[in-house]
């Protein structure tokens, strides 16, 4: 017969193996920080389900608790008593001196990867037509200003790309410009990486501010010419557009 | 009795959180930088005696562990460069409590004399834009610090920038550096006062994280044209720099407050459960 202690085990157990290695299978995997919060989540639950009546409190704690008190124990018990007394404060100890010492990991930062536009770069339509010439000149204009970082398959990475923190974006990942509109590439664009508002934190892109090089109908055709290059179609709120 | 025992749980479970907590760790994420991805910090170790401040070839230096950063060429201002010569650089930093010493290492096949490399750093509590503090439209943007060396002149110029066609050397000039080349590789060490009277100037206060960037020129001349030159150069972003502070031995004595707190828990529930069973 298995004690609640055993089930519990298990089922602890179950859950992080089910967070940690079967969900990301199916979705992006979670943080531990999060890994964390449900395993809490976990235990927290199965110790009050343990502790409901005073039947299940005795077939939970009491095992723990003659374990700990000592009373009557020998062999392998006593040994193993003894190893968790003396091992639990050392684990406080080794947390402490982890969590206290001078670490070289600088803060961590949160950068926000797209941020929201300024007002005036919010729903503007591509005035060129999507037409294969156009496509075309938009292509070649990429492959002249836009390729070096961003890669001749627009994948990011081009042959000036690997020096660069945070890295050119990859276009043809389906979590960058497929899941933004034509306006917010031609703001980024024509504003470049000191156009970004401070929690995309501009002090550290090296994308160009094209406004100063290039006119608004390259940028535009550029754009087509990136969502074709990179089998992706910008994304648009109104089905009936 | 009941209670007792509800008491004890609830202790219990508190110790056991406790246990989980403090062994987060097994579900850590993954540190963010690996060895292809570079590093992300220098720390600049503190020495006792005399730092190898005039010496890129002191054996003090071999000692240091790295830091190393990938570059690119200068790319976001015209006048850019898509090619460069130097692809990554080894940094190594140490410090006394006054005076810092940081090296730079990177491979350049040819020893000439328009060759030169650059450190930037933030200066104050304002970001600054990593291409040499231009403005940014959104966010008010503070000046940068930058130490150049270049092998004709055989020593550092201390400089400030906040902005394109700003870069101009300080009045006070602070910085020294000596280069030497080796078998197609440059070393050079640049040395400073942790901290300076000179406003305009990088504050390196032990402890405390400051923004770094490096910057390469290969000044070999190519069909009479000198083939990197102001904008044309391997350029760094942003990454971090620290001068270890002083050993703080207090970290010592909280180890041992934890481990006599927790001693003294575990003899305190102890106790309790003896009582609980002999009653």
């Amino acid at each position: 017969m298995r004690g609640p202690i055993t089930s519990g085990a298990i089922l602890l157990a179950g859950v992080f193996v089910f967070l940690k290695f079967i969900l990301p299978l199916f979705t992006a995997p979670l943080p531990a920080s999060l890994i964390y919060l449900y395993m809490t989540l976990a235990f927290s639950g199965i110790m009050l389900y343990g502790t409901m009546s005073a039947s299940s409190l005795e077939s939970l704690m009491g095992p723990v608790f003659r374990f700990l008190s000592g009373e009557g124990q020998s062999g392998t018990g006593k040994l193993a008593r003894l190893a968790v007394l003396v091992l639990f404060p050392l684990l406080v100890g080794w947390q402490t001196y982890t969590s206290l010492a001078p670490s070289d990991l600088p803060p961590g930062e949160n950068r926000t990867i797209h941020p929201a536009p300024p007002g005036e770069f919010v729903g503007l339509a591509n005035p060129y037509q999507n037409n294969e010439a156009n496509i075309n000149m938009g292509k070649g204009l990429y492959a002249a200003y836009c390729s070096p970082c961003h890669g001749a398959n627009y994948d990011g990475k081009g042959p000036a790309a690997k020096g660069f923190n945070p890295p050119p974006a990859n276009f043809a990942d389906p979590g960058t410009i497929a899941q933004l509109q034509e306006s917010y590439l031609f703001w980024r664009i024509k504003k470049g990486g000191v156009g970004l508002p401070v929690e995309a934190m501009p002090w550290k892109s090296a994308m160009p501010r094209w406004e100063v090089e290039l006119p608004d109908e390259f940028i535009w055709k550029i754009i087509m010419g990136e969502y074709d290059g990179a089998h992706q179609s910008p994304r648009t709120w109104e089905e009936d557009d | 009795m009941l209670n007792k025992l509800r008491f004890l749980a609830t202790v219990t479970l508190v110790g056991i959180s406790g246990i989980l907590g403090s062994t987060v760790g097994f579900a850590s994420d993954p540190p963010p930088a690996d060895e292809a991805a570079g590093s992300v910090s220098i720390r600049m170790y503190q020495v006792e005696g005399s730092l190898p401040a005039d010496d890129p070839n002191s054996p003090q230096w071999s000692a240091v562990p790295e830091s190393i950063f990938k570059l690119a060429p200068q790319v976001h201002w015209p006048e850019r460069i898509q090619e460069v010569t130097v692809q990554s650089v080894k940094v190594k930093g140490l410090h006394d409590g006054q005076n810092l010493a940081i090296l730079v290492e990177y491979e350049d096949p040819t020893d000439d004399a328009k060759d030169a490399a650059a450190i930037e750093f933030m200066v104050g509590d304002k970001k600054a834009h990593f291409a040499h503090g231009q403005p940014m439209l959104q966010v008010e943007g503070g000046p940068v610090n930058i130490w150049f060396w270049k092998k004709e002149n055989g020593k550092a110029l201390d400089m400030s920038a906040q902005g394109f066609k700003t870069l101009a050397a300080q009045e006070k000039q602070d910085v020294q550096a000596t280069g030497a080349w080796e078998g197609g590789s440059w070393k050079v060490v640049f040395t400073r006062a942790l901290q300076t009277e000179d406003e305009q100037d990088v504050q390196i206060e032990p402890g405390e994280w400051r923004s770094v960037a490096f910057a390469f020129w290969d000044g070999a001349v190519v069909d009479g044209l000198v083939k990197e030159k102001g904008s044309q150069k391997a350029v760094s972003s942003w990454w971090s720099i620290r001068a270890e502070p002083s050993a703080d031995n207090s970290i010592y004595g909280w180890v041992i407050f934890g481990l006599a707190l927790a001693a003294a828990f575990e003899f305190v529930v102890v106790r309790k459960l003896r009582k609980g069973q002999s009653a």
